[in-house]
């Protein structure tokens, strides 16, 4: 890679990152702690402290997972996979959480009459980003695979442009099948797992039916999607910003290649900007969950 | 307050879970609190949060079905049903009738007096 690419990647990178700094600032700003239940404070200790403390777990394993995800395999197919296995993490702390909650016992129990639905509890704004990044990612890792070259052992890494009779350049690394498979499989697995977990957090038994602590369980629930859609966030943009990357920087590299793959290039950098603007809201979301959740869900 | 109602099982009670739940929630479409077309909580979640078996809320929800009052269909939940009888003022008066009865019973049970009873209900009715 030339010298002047560095530097438009570096600055891309840089742009990028105070994109993602500047929405954080931003949410931190708007969504501040008023915004959060008052009835939180009546939410049964006991089934507050354990999510919270197995979502943690949940977060601190992933995040060695993906690091140690990110330090192994082959030519960078761990870092690309460690946003997935970071994700899945965050993903089993939710369902395990979720789990441990036990509903009210005693011999006179109550319920309300009521339908409760995923929509209701999903951060509508957050879920529709991170489906269009996984709609992005599966679109470019098709594109990706299809034109992959083999590289010297018949993997596909590489991006090849014919420059001459007889004469081939290639670049990579490119998403070819050797990074595509094992990305598409985790990713699906991981959106998997997290559907399995949001009808966990719907059909877990409600550890009340007095009003408030009807209003404070919502707002638990509520917490454990947004947790769910910020992990699976990061599952889908943690890849898609590498493959970007990687890709714009194999598609700039060549010096003699069709017209439109510089421009096309430059369109996957400007990719990057979004995808690590999503990758800082996720961030967000599952570090600071308590000032995600809004206010108390209309009655249905 | 919320205004969703509530269902109330007593599993000391010698009444079965299932007619429990069918009698509270045939008196709530009777009263029309739960409205024609109206949906029912799902199986799975209503016997989560109260507690109880799969079977016994499907019981209540097959005897429902059976008198007419809901009808249940794949996919789309069990609903009330738009030809469920409403109370008459007379039945809603013998329903009232029969649940004060039923407190003011349980009530002298607990050793409360005539007043002590109507403080409660002031205070129930407060909340």
């Amino acid at each position: 890679m030339g010298c002047g690419m560095e530097s438009v990647l570096v600055l891309v990178i840089g742009a990028c990152l105070s994109a993602g700094a500047a929405l954080v600032a931003w949410l931190a700003h708007t969504r501040s702690p008023g915004s959060i239940p008052a009835h939180t404070a009546a939410v049964p200790a006991a089934a507050a402290r354990r999510t919270a403390n197995w979502r943690w777990a949940g977060v601190t394993t992933g995040l060695v997972a993906g690091g140690v995800a990110a330090a192994s395999g082959a030519l960078g197919r761990g870092l690309l996979l460690a946003g997935p296995v970071f994700g899945l993490c965050v993903l089993a702390g939710v369902v395990a959480g979720e789990i441990s909650v036990r509903p009210a016992g005693g011999p006179t129990r109550t319920a309300v009459v009521e339908v409760r639905r995923v929509r209701d509890y999903l951060p509508h704004g957050l879920a529709k980003a991170v489906l269009a990044a996984a709609a992005v990612l599966l679109a470019l890792v098709t594109v990706t695979t299809a034109t992959a070259g083999p590289d010297d052992l018949g993997r596909g890494t590489v991006l090849l442009s014919r420059c001459g009779p007889g004469s081939w350049e290639g670049h990579g690394p490119w998403a070819g099948s050797f990074y595509s498979v094992p990305l598409a499989a985790m990713v699906a697995t991981g959106l998997i797992v997290a559907g399995v977990a949001l009808r966990v957090v719907i059909r877990r038994a409600r550890t009340g039916a007095d009003p408030d602590g009807v209003a404070a369980d919502d707002a638990l629930r509520q917490r454990a999607a947004w947790t769910i859609t910020g992990a699976c966030g990061i599952l889908t943009a943690l890849p898609l910003a590498g493959v970007c990357l990687v890709s714009a920087a194999a598609l700039l590299s060549f010096s003699c290649h069709p017209a439109w793959w510089t421009y096309a290039g430059w369109a996957l950098l400007a990719v990057l900007i979004p995808t690590a603007a999503l990758m800082a809201w996720c961030a967000a979301v599952l570090l600071a969950p308590a000032r995600a959740v809004t206010a108390v869900l209309p009655a249905r | 307050m919320t205004d969703r109602p509530l269902l109330v099982v007593d599993t000391g009670n010698p009444t079965p879970p299932y007619e429990q739940l069918r009698r509270q929630l045939a008196e709530l479409i009777q009263s029309t609190a739960l409205s024609p077309g109206d949906r029912l909580p799902p199986l799975r979640q209503l016997a989560a949060d109260l507690g109880l078996a799969i079977g016994t809320v499907a019981r209540a929800y097959r005897e429902l079905e059976s008198a007419g009052l809901v009808r249940s269909r794949r996919g789309g939940g069990t609903r009330v049903t738009a030809t469920a009888p409403s109370l008459s003022d007379s039945e809603r008066q013998r329903l009232l009738h029969n649940h004060a009865k039923a407190f003011v019973q349980q009530a002298t049970l607990l050793g409360a007096d005539e007043q002590q009873i109507l403080d409660a209900i002031a205070q129930a009715l407060a909340t």
